[in-house]
This record gives structure tokens, sequence and C-alpha cells, in this order.
């Protein structure tokens, strides 16, 4: 909320300092800021993501008993990892059509903790193979730790940018001395004023979200940014264990008997959870040392339905069943930090609410890029040869063709190397990983190396034709064309080659108008008119 | 439907609170109505918008239901800034343009 032309008092006033630091701190870490969020946008829909990426999982047209696909999973568990400390399973549900399972293994070296990991076939209960991909866990995990560097330094630089991003959303209230007279402000064709107009409207209309999502961003993170406190309340094992259970559903392991002891009916333990909460309403069932005399069993509650992470779990002894205790509370510090915990992951929403959610973040990130992009607009017109802009201009301006066009480039390839690499291949899924890094690296030699406008325009064209021309390599090279989705009724499938045929749309309109900008860009000089608001925008029509 | 019903109302609420602004007024209607008007939709756009609310509470509970209105908002905020936009380039007074 960028108000500088709106703020005209003598001398630095607190209207004027706040606007300079929401300028500042808009921008050093604006781009970073601007990838944290569409890649945060698109993990709304990671599920539905991640199901498009292994096209060779079955659809599930209907969930099948939570209770019974446990129990094959369980069984199918005891054939293929006997003797394992510990396993667990992530229910399908209807955003997932494969159990997620995972299990410990014995380490391959000392002092290492091995572990598998597979999906399997509610259905069959069979392992089930599927291209080498992470889905729409990139995406998810970039938007918080990004790639290629130790995962704490990128939480770290999350933390910082989000922190940064608080302040550039206070400094921006405060700035913005209009906020109610001038809701529904937009003054169209006036360059500067417009893209002051539209960040302003996109940052308003969204501001709880906003605020809510950056804040609640840096709590999920907390413990590893301030870890002081943690450090001096919690000082033995035991005490840190007790924390531990306020905050996730992990069973302590206690030592194994030696004695053997099959497990009890899982199946049952599941039934007892979801006559307690329901029944399309567990998540994830966990065991530590099942066949053991000593194994328990957690079942935990799903997710849905409840403004909160805090864990609501039962727990039961492996050998006979019996129901040891039930947790559904936590502390009052630990449940405001899951209250929050759950505000920005939003898995407690439905279909709609998660639109919403992805909708009003989407607008997130077009706020973030009006203000990148209005920093040069502003600055544009100051410049006293505006053919000649000093170094840091011209770096801000390649930075922000690379981390807006390019970006939407770069996760479209991604996918485009999702359906094109071959599989089974040794790394897949990093190379798909390696592939969208290579085409952003690329987005940026290219800005770097053609004139500004240029860049703009050919990388919005090239987004709007990866993104137009997917679902046609999507039907070329899966058994899944939009035509056969539709027919089938599956959503997952057919939304995502519509959504992509609707960015392609979005992204050719703004390719359009900042084309047509630059074609009437040495008219309007000499008739001194104003203009209608493009992506690049008084970028210089060079 | 519930969440049809609730995004309508927001929508109605919004707009109604778009025409109480006299920038608005001025560049869609060509000209200001009177206070007592102004008034009335500022009391019918709190309505509409309290009402939403209401009935995302009333069916989901306070947690969800506020979360939901929050996006409900943001987003019919957003289509109404769209359409007024839509309305000045169509129906405004030429003078709208050059505010």
């Amino acid at each position: 909320m960028n108000t500088d032309d709106d703020v005209r008092v003598e001398g630095p006033g607190i209207r004027q300092s706040m606007s300079s630091l929401h300028t500042w701190a808009g921008l050093l870490l604006g781009w970073v800021l601007y990838a944290m969020f569409l890649t945060g946008t698109v993990s709304y829909f990671k599920d539905e993501l991640s199901q498009w990426m292994r096209p060779e999982l079955a659809r599930l047209s209907q969930v099948p008993d939570r209770a019974v696909v446990a129990q094959r999973i369980a069984d199918e568990l005891g054939n293929i990892a006997p003797g394992t400390s510990q396993w667990s399973i992530r229910l399908p549900d209807e955003r997932n059509n494969s159990a997620n399972v995972f299990w410990r293994t014995a380490p391959r070296n000392p002092g290492q903790r091995g572990f598998g990991e597979a999906s399997f076939d509610p259905v069959t209960g069979q392992r089930v193979t599927s291209r080498g991909t992470l889905g729409g866990e990139f995406f998810y995990r970039f938007h918080f730790q990004f790639h290629y560097m130790p995962v704490v330094w990128g939480r770290w630089l999350a933390g910082i940018a989000a922190m940064f991003m608080l302040v550039a959303i206070v400094s921006g209230v405060i700035t913005h001395k209009k906020i109610f007279v001038d809701f529904f402000t937009f003054r169209s064709g006036k360059g500067q004023r417009s893209w002051l107009d539209a960040h302003n409207a996109l940052s308003v209309f969204g501001l709880p979200f906003h605020f809510m999502i950056t804040y609640t961003g840096l709590v999920t993170l907390m413990a590893m940014y301030m870890p002081w406190g943690e450090m001096a309340a919690f000082k033995s094992p035991a005490e840190r264990q007790q924390l531990n259970a306020e905050l996730t559903a992990f069973i302590q392991p206690g030592k194994p008997t030696g004695q053997k002891a099959p497990l009890a009916s899982v199946e049952d333990m599941v039934r007892q959870a979801q006559e307690r909460w329901g029944r399309d309403n567990v998540g994830r069932i966990t065991a530590v040392h099942p066949g053991d005399a000593a194994a328990r069993v957690s079942v935990a509650r799903a997710e849905s339905g409840r403004v909160s992470m805090s864990p609501q779990y039962m727990e039961f002894e492996g050998a006979t069943g019996k129901l040891l205790t039930v947790r559904e509370a936590v502390g009052a510090a630990a449940e405001t930090r899951g209250v929050l915990y759950a505000l920005h992951l939003g898995r407690f929403s439905d279909t709609e609410t998660r639109w919403l959610y992805f909708l009003v973040s989407f607008m997130g990130t077009a706020m973030v890029g009006t203000g990148l992009v209005m920093w040069t607009v502003k600055r544009r017109q100051k410049l006293p040869d505006p053919d000649r802009p000093y170094f840091g201009f011209r770096l801000v301006e390649r930075l922000n063709i690379a981390s807006i066009a390019g970006l939407s480039i770069a996760m479209t390839s991604f996918l485009w190397a999702n359906r094109l690499l071959p599989h089974p291949m040794e790394g897949r899924a990093d190379w798909e990983i390696n592939a969208f890094f290579i085409v952003w690296g690329l987005a940026l030699l290219h800005a770097l190396m053609r004139p500004v406008k240029a860049a703009w325009v050919e990388q919005l064209w090239t987004a709007s034709a990866l993104l137009l021309l997917l679902p046609i390599l999507n039907a070329l090279t899966t058994q899944r064309p939009l035509w056969r989705s539709l027919a089938e009724g599956d959503w997952v499938f057919a939304g995502m080659d519509i959504m992509c045929w609707a960015l392609a749309l979005l992204h050719a309109v703004l390719a359009m108008r900042t084309a047509r900008q630059a074609a009437n860009a040495p008219s309007r000089r000499r008739a001194n008119r104003p203009t209608p608001m493009t992506v690049a925008s008084s970028e210089g029509a060079r | 439907m519930t969440h049809l019903a609730a995004f309508v109302l927001c929508l109605a609420g919004f707009a109604a609170l778009a025409f109480a602004t006299r920038r608005q007024q001025r560049d869609i209607l060509g000209g200001s109505l009177r206070s007592a008007a102004t008034y009335g939709l500022r009391v019918a756009g709190v309505c509409a918008l309290l009402s939403a609310l209401g009935i995302l509470v009333a069916k989901y509970g306070w947690s969800l239901g506020l979360v939901m209105l929050s996006g409900h908002t943001s987003l019919a905020a957003g289509f109404v800034y769209c359409v007024l936009i839509g309305l000045v380039r169509t129906h405004g007074p030429p003078a709208a343009h050059a505010n």
C-alpha cells in the first residue's frame, strides 16, 4: 500500500517515514516474497496437484471405508516391513487417492536412521508405483524453505522475508490515510496513480488474510526462530516429551519387550475413532513396535472441519486393542499455536473455502507483484534520462521480469517436465525440480539480455503458451485427457486443465496490454495523455 | 448453498457501501445522492455483511464462519471493485476518466 503520492506533509512526518519503510521493506525481499506467495498459493491445492502429477494412480470415485483400508495396509506392512520399529499410514480421503505410508528400517550406516516410504492402493492394499515426483509437495516446501540450500537456511530466509512483509503490511496501513474513503477508488488511465490504486485495492480487500498469513507463517516456525523461551522452560527430557505431546500425535516409543505378539485388529481401533469423530474424520494411524507385546497404536483425528492443528488422537495397546487414552485437548498456549498454524495451512477447509484461500492468496501475490512494478513505475518518471537509467533501477526492472513472468514460466515448466521426463528414471523427482530452476535461470538471462518491454511481452506470451498447451500435452501423454475427465467427473484432472487455460488467458491479456502499451508509447509521449494500466506500464517503451 | 448465499450478501453489502461513497456516486450516477440515501446505503451494506456472517456462523460455527466470511468479503469486494471499473468505463461521465 504505497501511497507516497498521497502523502503531502512538510518534513518527514509519521506517514512519510512509514511510506519509506513500506517501500524499502517491500522491495528488498520483494522477489523472494513474490515467489513465496505464488508457490504458497498453489499449495492450497497441493494434494490435487500431486494427484495430477501421478496420473498412473487411479481416481478414487468413492473413498473406501478407512477402517478396512487401515487393516489392509497394516497386514501388507507385516509382509513388506516385518520387524519395523514404527510405521505410520496417512489414510486416503477426498483429496488423496492413495494411502501414504512411512516405516522405519534398519539404518544403513551407524548413527543414521533408515526409513521406507511408499504409496498404497486403498482398494487392494498393495504398494503402487508411479513416476518419481515430489508433486505439489515441491511448491509447498519451496514456499518456506526454498531449495539447493540447507533447510535451516531456507527457513531463516523465509522467516526474514515474512518479517519484512509484516513490516510492509503495518507500515502500509499507517501510510494509507484514506483507507475507507478510497476503498473502491480506481483512477483509470493515470499511470502511477492507477498502479497505486490497484495495489491498494489488492492490499486492502485481502488485508485480514495478508496479515494473518504472514503472522501465522512466522508462528509455524517460531520454535526455530525464537527457541530461548522453550529452552528455558523445558529442560529435562521428560519436560520436552510433555511439550511434544502437546504439539504432535507422536507416541514416544518405549522399549520393546522382545516378546512377540501380533497386532490386534487395526480395523476395530479405527472403528472406535470413527464412532467418536465421524466416519470420514480419521487421518493417520501410527504404530510403534508392531508385533511386540509393548506395541502401541495411535489413531489421529483428521484435520477437516476444525480450525486447529493441535493433536487429537486415541491411543491403543497394540497387542490387545485396549483403549488406553483419548487426547482431545491441549493447554491454552499449545491451542493458540494450533489455531494459528491451522489458519495458515487451511486444511480444515471445504472445497469452497479452499478456493477462497486460493483466490485471496492470489490477490496477495498480485499485491506483491504490483508493489514491485510500482517501484520502477514511480522512479522512471524521475529519471534524468529514462533511456539510460542507473544500475539499481535496471537491476530491479530485470529482476521484476524474471521473478514475476519468469516464475510463471518456471512453474509451468515443472509441470511439463512431469509429463515429458521418461519414467522410470534415476533421480526423476530431482530432475523435475532441476528443470524448474534451469528454466527460471534462463528467464533471468532472457530478462537481462532483452529490452525491458520486449522481455515482459515475450515472457508473458511464453507463460501463456506453455499454460495453453499443457492440457494438450496431458492428453497426449496420459490416459486422462480433458474430455474423459469431464465424462467421468474427474474434477482434479478437469479442473487442472481448465485452470491452466484460465491462467493462460490471464497471461495473454497481460502480454497484449503490455505490447499495446509499447506500441502506443511514442504517440502517447507526444500527446502527453494518460495511459491504460499494463504490467509494464511506464516501465519505458524501449 | 450457504456459501453462495453468503457471497451474494457480501456482494450486495459492498455494492451498497460503494454507492454510499461520493466518488462512486459522482463517477457512475453523475452526481451526489441525498445524505439520507447515502446513510441508508451504508446501513444496508453493513446489515448485508452482518447477515452473511450470521448465516455462516449459524451453519459452521464461529471459528469456521469467521474464516469463511473473511474470504467471502475479500472476494466480493474485489468483484464489486472490478464491476465498478467497468461501470465507470461504460456508463460513467467523461469527467470520471480525468479525475
